[in-house]
């Protein structure tokens, strides 16, 4: 299939996806490592750390590539889905519960 | 490697932009950045002779910190025991109050003790020169000497722009890497040389560059992190402070002569360089050690803390303490140490200093190449006068990075003649007068005739420092010689480049917003 051309005229759709949707992104998976190797009760424990150091490169990386969506749209709606999986996943293993209660 | 067009395309508009959003904030950054690899050596060279008496020796301290403590009460809640002293810390024992006066948000007053040849205490508030700190500063902040809690979001975005560029650099590189790499091109085609350069620069230091954008990020954004996760994650919800076991309040602290002692069996290799001895809000006492260990990298740009039992000395949090840190702790502190070359010794701070500067100049070749490819597309559709953008930005291109030269020169050189009355707020004025005034000199003038004018002041700035070293040597016996020639090899630098740039202005291309022989407004 031929796919229609990038462009960099409509930046401002994809990179404000890039940057809040990207975040959101990134703090999710942060929850995700930080539940996986067992942060628990310590805040700045090393492994609490960690989980806070993963923030950035996920968070570089989404706002550094969003510009590969075909448009701003399709950012908000792909990163979006991203988001939800991945705090759906978050809710699973109940690192949530602090939050909703 | 195959890229298609259109991204390529895309992502060299996008490198373009964020370059020269970013490219002069990160200038300033990365040749600060830069000198804080010598930060230490840097503050020896600069800090004048002690008014204090000699320190005591370190048996003797005990003695030295009961003075303290009954003649300033509030030095219990956090001393420090220097066991290197010499010009750059000067006392054996200093503490840091909040100042009720500074208003400012966090400052703090440090107070220098020591003891006299009778024995008697005596309280110094001038320390050692703060000219190291305020390039600190100056480097955190890229340049923006705002209050912290504003200069470090910007400085954030600036980090995450950088990170935007460094990803599209090596997308819009990745088509003609192999055949561009090793490709330097001199001749005629000024830009194509230029871009060869920038390539060049990027494409090796790009490890270097990726370590230095993540790490920035957090290093701007880590409170809101933090928070963004306490608000969200349940198990992070609480932050509870570093526990520290109740210390039977009977005993007192380990005196530093035993604590040097048990440190050097219980942590071998490892070099103590400060004690701090503090006491908690309950009353319970607490105990770091600061110290290096050549063999592992440091959590902090010159030490590497361990929590230690107050009463025993023995070490109860080695979470940065290279041999004894789990695999978590050790990869949080390289984090930390790729970010402050403190790993590895002088040889690794003499390569992040030459990465430093080679970052700075990496982002003056962005500028340039932007304000030349501007240049060739006016030449395509026939205007022969450059845009007022392409004037502007050739002309912060020179006022920026020189005034930061120059600036920074001066303030140092300052430090000398300053003495014991210098504060940040007088380094930051000599800087700031320096930088905008280079910048205004340069949009007055225009980027080829400030070029020519402000290349020879930023030389003589430099030659500065050396001259000030010899002027005040009998006041101030020159230490660290080392600093004054480095000044003096970059100012013979300076006179380079400025003969180079002459040559250009007088016989190089007419358009070029670069040449003086014709008006290039």
């Amino acid at each position: 299939m031929s796919a229609p051309q990038l462009t960099s005229r409509n930046w401002l759709g994809k990179a404000s996806a890039g940057l809040i949707l990207g975040f959101v992104l990134a703090l999710g998976l942060s929850g995700l490592l930080a539940w996986s190797i067992g942060v628990s009760d310590t805040f700045f424990s090393t492994k609490g750390q960690l989980a806070m150091w993963s923030i950035s490169p996920v968070w570089c990386t989404v706002l550094s590539l969003c510009f590969l969506f075909r448009s701003g749209l399709r950012a908000w709606i792909g990163l979006g889905l991203a988001s939800a999986v991945v705090w759906a996943a978050l809710y699973g293993t109940g690192m949530l519960e602090g939050m909703l209660a | 490697m195959k890229v298609r067009t259109d991204i390529v395309r895309m992502y060299k508009d996008i490198h373009g932009w964020v370059g020269i959003v970013s490219g002069l904030a990160l200038f300033v950054a990365f040749y600060a950045g830069a000198i804080t690899m010598f930060e230490e050596p840097l503050q020896r060279w600069a800090s004048p002779p002690s008014v204090l008496a000699p320190p005591v020796p370190l048996e003797r301290t005990p003695e030295l910190v009961k003075a303290v403590l009954a003649g300033h009460p509030e030095a219990a809640k956090g001393y420090q025991v220097h066991l290197q002293t010499g010009r750059e810390q000067p006392a054996r024992v200093s503490w840091q109050v909040d100042d009720p006066a500074g208003g400012e948000h966090g400052a703090r007053k440090t107070f220098y003790a020591a003891l006299d040849a009778d024995g008697k205490l005596q309280v110094e508030e001038r320390g050692p020169s703060p000219v190291a700190e305020f390039i600190d500063v100056l480097h955190q902040q890229v340049g923006l000497m705002l209050d912290h809690e504003i200069a470090m979001p910007i400085m954030g975005a600036i980090s995450l722009l950088y990170a935007i560029a460094l990803v599209s650099g090596v997308i819009v590189l990745l088509p003609s890497l192999v055949k561009d790499l090793f490709a330097l091109r001199g001749g005629r085609n000024v830009k194509r040389m230029w871009l060869d350069v920038h390539n060049l620069l990027g494409v090796f230091s790009l490890p270097f560059h990726v370590i230095m954008a993540l790490t920035a990020v957090v290093f701007a954004f880590h409170d809101q992190f933090y928070d963004a996760q306490g608000a969200t994650f349940a198990q992070a919800r609480e932050r509870p402070a570093v526990a520290t076991p109740p210390q039977p309040l009977s005993a007192g602290p380990i005196p530093p002569a035993a604590l040097v002692r048990t440190l050097a069996r219980e942590v071998p290799g490892f070099t103590p360089v400060a004690l701090a001895y503090g006491k908690g809000p309950d009353g319970s006492l607490t105990l770091r050690a600061m110290g290096r260990d050549p063999r592992y990298g440091l959590r902090a740009p010159t030490y590497t803390p361990a929590i230690l039992g107050p009463v025993t000395g023995r070490v109860t949090g080695a979470d940065y303490l290279g041999g004894r840190q789990d695999g978590w702790g050790a990869t949080i502190t390289s984090f930390f140490a790729l970010h402050f070359g403190s790993f590895g010794g002088a040889g690794v701070r003499w390569a992040y200093f030459l990465l430093g500067l080679g970052g700075a100049f990496l982002f003056y070749t962005g500028n340039l190449l932007w304000v030349e490819s501007r240049r060739r597309r006016e030449r395509k559709s026939g205007a022969v006068t450059q845009t007022r953008s392409t004037r502007v930005l050739g002309a912060l291109t020179v006022g920026v990075p020189l005034g930061c030269i120059s600036g920074i020169s001066l303030t140092v050189a300052g430090a000398k003649l300053l003495g014991a009355a210098a504060t940040l707020g007088s380094h930051s004025l000599i800087y700031h007068v320096t930088f905008f005034g280079f910048v205004f000199w340069a949009i007055v003038r225009g980027s080829a005739r400030s070029a020519v004018e402000l290349l020879p002041a930023t030389a003589l700035a430099m030659a500065c420092i050396p001259a000030v070293t010899i002027l005040v040597r009998s006041m101030h016996p020159a230490e660290v010689l080392l600093v004054d020639c480095v000044a003096a090899g970059a100012a013979a630098v300076l006179l380079a480049a400025w003969t180079a740039t002459r040559r250009r202005a007088g016989f190089g291309p007419v358009d070029s917003v670069w040449s003086a022989r014709r008006n290039a407004a």
